[in-house]
């Protein structure tokens, strides 16, 4: 699984970046087609829901999906998946 | 199944301005929905007029989108000729508290079996940011432009004195104990009325030196006081902050409810 | 078989509307209708039915449409003011096409007015009360027998052409108590269902959409903002808003032949009485008094979509009589589709017109 932004969706309120307890998302610098000034994601890998979805078999965490005003952070199946060696700092 | 499946994907991305709190709490109360296990053909969702009230057209089931402060007016209607349907009311602070006052004071007095969603920001968004009956002393507006004059509405002591079976406030900062708390009120028979308060970054945060959107969430965070730590700071006798909220679940009873399914 | 009874005007009304299958009505107490939710709140619960009230005319016009969407057949009964607070969802029930029935039996106003004395006064209300351009039915009886029989055609008119359906009886017809036969069963027309698969507000033919009923799966939004044929709100398109509301008015202006309903005596007369709810009564009295006298009598039920194209069937006539208990709101409907002489008989205050006062204006010169 990884994190990815609907660019067509998120209308740039950066929300997400206060949010997650990972702080993922990060300020977006340049606008993008629609003049929208989208997070980016800082080493998604890290997400708990993204390593460990699998495992427990349901919805981790989720905050940045339910906090998006816009629904435009959801999690994608990655192919082929591959876990991610992730360095957690505390 | 996740809450995303009970968008109308073709309808997105809704009206809301950027950093609007709204889509936030569509979000865990479809959330608290798709945890029902409810049908979508046996959902009815209801609103009147406002930002908030935009929100069933977004969602894929039978949705009643109706006149000004009426919403649960209609929504009595629905569920008292069809028991079988789950009726949830989406419903802004100008729609419930000013012009429907009357219709959400009996809607919790006869405790019809529904779950009453209201998205408190505070303001008149939709209209360009006049003042509400919920927009707090001191508080600037286009309609209260030296500070609202006026004491502002507790909506949630309104529908516990009126009646209602399943009270609880949270902010749109909550987003899991909101989701929760739906889903309680989802779960109680009779009507169950949850005031999420939420940031209005456009008409609210922008005369009230809100700079950020994050600004105001951050501020309905600080400002919103836990019911057991109110509930501590009154038995010890000490004085609760008359500038916060309380946010919890702040009823839960069993009065006779009217229209639950057979 | 039928049987006969004797029963005031509203409790005829209420009878008719459970004969034609009416199981939701909501409503709030007004004088002089209040019998018909009285008499609904006795017999519903015995049908299956339901019957709510509500906190205010805003609310129970409110109820009854939210009632409608879930395929019920809802009513709401309503004098003056009250009918004055319904305005505001009774354009929202022309914008969604919500069949709904709306009695309303009325009385002297302005404002509270006269409560117990009957008056026409709210005609021209219920066709343009509610803002914005819409079309709708109102039917008037002027008997306690023609309370049953409209009252029940209302529900029919209401789920076939998907519109607000009036009964504008006054307290006069309201509180009267008459014979009455009753029939064991009436005519029901049912709602059309929408076709899977099709847009919820796409219109054929005939203007009327299919109905998705909610709790089918159909999914539908009902908004009171311009929508387009998905049911979606789309307010700013001015070909969408343009053909919305074309379509809201000219499926029941289309449809006035179809709706019309009335009784034409002595089509060939000089002088003719045209009258609607319980003024007919004195026309007819005046008619039985004068039989060797050629008088011309447009009796009409259906006073909206307005039955016009009956004027032309009085091929001599020199001048139309009107008698209202208004002052001549429908005079003026009439004269706009006439070239002769439109006489407006007003009388307020309550009281029915009196034979004399019709003979003395067929006397008048013109």
């Amino acid at each position: 699984m990884k994190l990815a932004i609907d660019e067509t969706r998120c209308k740039g309120c950066n929300l997400c970046t206060k949010v997650c307890p990972y702080k993922i998302f990060r300020e977006g610098k340049k606008p993008n087609r629609r003049g929208i000034v989208v997070p980016e994601l800082d080493r998604p890998e890290r997400c708990a829901n993204c390593r460990l979805q699998k495992l427990y078999g349901r919805r981790l965490c989720g905050i940045c999906e339910l906090t998006c005003p816009d629904q435009a952070i959801h999690w994608v199946e990655e192919e082929p998946y591959e876990p991610h060696k992730v360095a957690i700092e505390y | 199944m996740t809450f995303e499946d009970w968008f109308r994907k073709d309808r997105l991305p809704h009206i809301f301005c950027a950093g609007c709190g709204n889509g936030t709490i569509i979000n865990c109360t479809l959330a608290a929905v798709d945890q029902m296990d409810w049908k979508k053909e046996e959902t009815v969702f209801v609103s009147g007029i406002g930002c908030s009230s935009r929100a069933p057209g977004y969602i894929m089931t039978d949705s009643l989108h109706t006149t000004h402060g009426r919403a649960l007016a209609f929504a009595t209607g629905v569920k008292m000729a069809n028991r079988k349907l789950n009726v949830v009311v989406f419903t802004g602070d100008g729609d419930l508290a000013a012009i429907g006052g009357n219709h959400f004071i009996h809607a919790c007095r006869r405790n019809i079996d529904m779950t009453v969603v209201c998205m408190n920001n505070q303001i008149y968004g939709m209209t360009g940011g006049q003042g509400s009956p919920t927009t707090p002393r001191g508080y600037l507006s286009t309609t209260t432009p030296y500070g609202s004059a006026e004491p502002a509405f507790d909506l949630c002591d309104l529908a516990i004195a009126a009646g209602a079976n399943y009270v609880a406030r949270w902010t749109s900062y909550h987003v899991k104990e909101l989701e929760k708390a739906v889903l309680a009120g989802l779960q109680t028979p009779g009507l169950s009325f949850i005031e999420a308060m939420t940031q209005c970054p456009t008409n609210f945060g922008r005369r009230n030196k809100f700079r950020q959107v994050a600004d105001q969430v951050e501020f309905l965070k600080k400002h919103s006081l836990l019911k057991v730590k109110r509930d501590r700071l009154l038995l010890e006798n000490k004085e609760v902050p008359a500038d916060m909220f309380v946010v919890g679940e702040l009823v839960r009873r069993s009065r006779p409810a009217m229209g639950v399914s057979p | 078989m039928t049987r006969t009874e004797f029963w005031q005007g509203n409790t005829a009304c209420a009878e008719g509307a459970l004969a034609a299958g009416c199981n939701f009505f909501g409503g709030y107490p007004i004088t002089p209708s209040t019998e018909v939710a009285e008499h609904m709140a006795l017999r519903l619960p015995k049908k299956n039915g339901v019957f709510i009230q509500m906190e205010d005319e805003l609310a129970s016009m409110a109820a009854i449409i939210g009632a409608s969407w879930t395929g019920a057949r809802a009513m709401t009964a309503t004098s003056g003011p009250g009918f004055s607070l319904m305005m505001e969802n009774i354009g929202f029930a022309a914008m969604t096409e919500t069949p709904c029935v709306i009695v309303n039996v009325q009385r002297g106003g302005p404002s509270t007015g006269q409560p117990t004395m009957g008056a026409q006064g709210d005609m021209m209300q219920c066709r343009f009360g509610s803002h914005g351009d819409y079309s709708v039915i109102a039917l008037c009886p002027a008997s306690v027998q023609e309370m049953f029989e409209l009252t029940a055609k209302a529900f029919n008119l209401a789920d076939r052409y998907r519109v607000p359906v009036f009964l504008m009886a006054d307290e006069i017809v309201g509180h009267m108590r008459e014979k009455i036969t009753v029939p064991d069963s009436v005519e029901r027309v049912a709602r059309r269902e929408l076709i899977r698969g099709t847009l919820p507000f796409a219109a054929g033919d005939d203007l009327v959409p299919g109905f998705a009923t909610f709790g089918k799966g159909y999914g539908v939004h009902v908004t009171g903002l311009t929508h387009d044929e998905r049911g979606y709100p789309c307010t700013t398109n001015v070909k969408i808003h343009h053909n919305l509301v074309k379509r809201l008015v000219d499926k029941v202006e289309n449809a006035r032949r179809d709706v019309a309903d009335f009784d034409i005596i002595n089509p060939d007369a000089g002088d003719v009485f045209i009258a609607y709810g319980a003024p007919v009564r004195t026309v007819q009295q005046v008619l039985h008094d004068n039989p060797g006298r050629k008088i011309g009598f447009l009796r009409i039920r259906t006073v909206w979509p307005f039955p016009d194209f009956a004027l032309g069937q009085f091929k001599n006539a020199r001048r139309f009589l009107v008698p209202e208990m208004n002052f001549g709101q429908i005079a003026r409907e009439i004269e706009r589709h006439v070239r002769v002489p439109v006489v407006s008989i007003p009388k307020l205050g309550g009281d029915l017109h009196l034979p004399g006062e019709l003979m003395a204006a067929l006397e008048a010169r013109l």
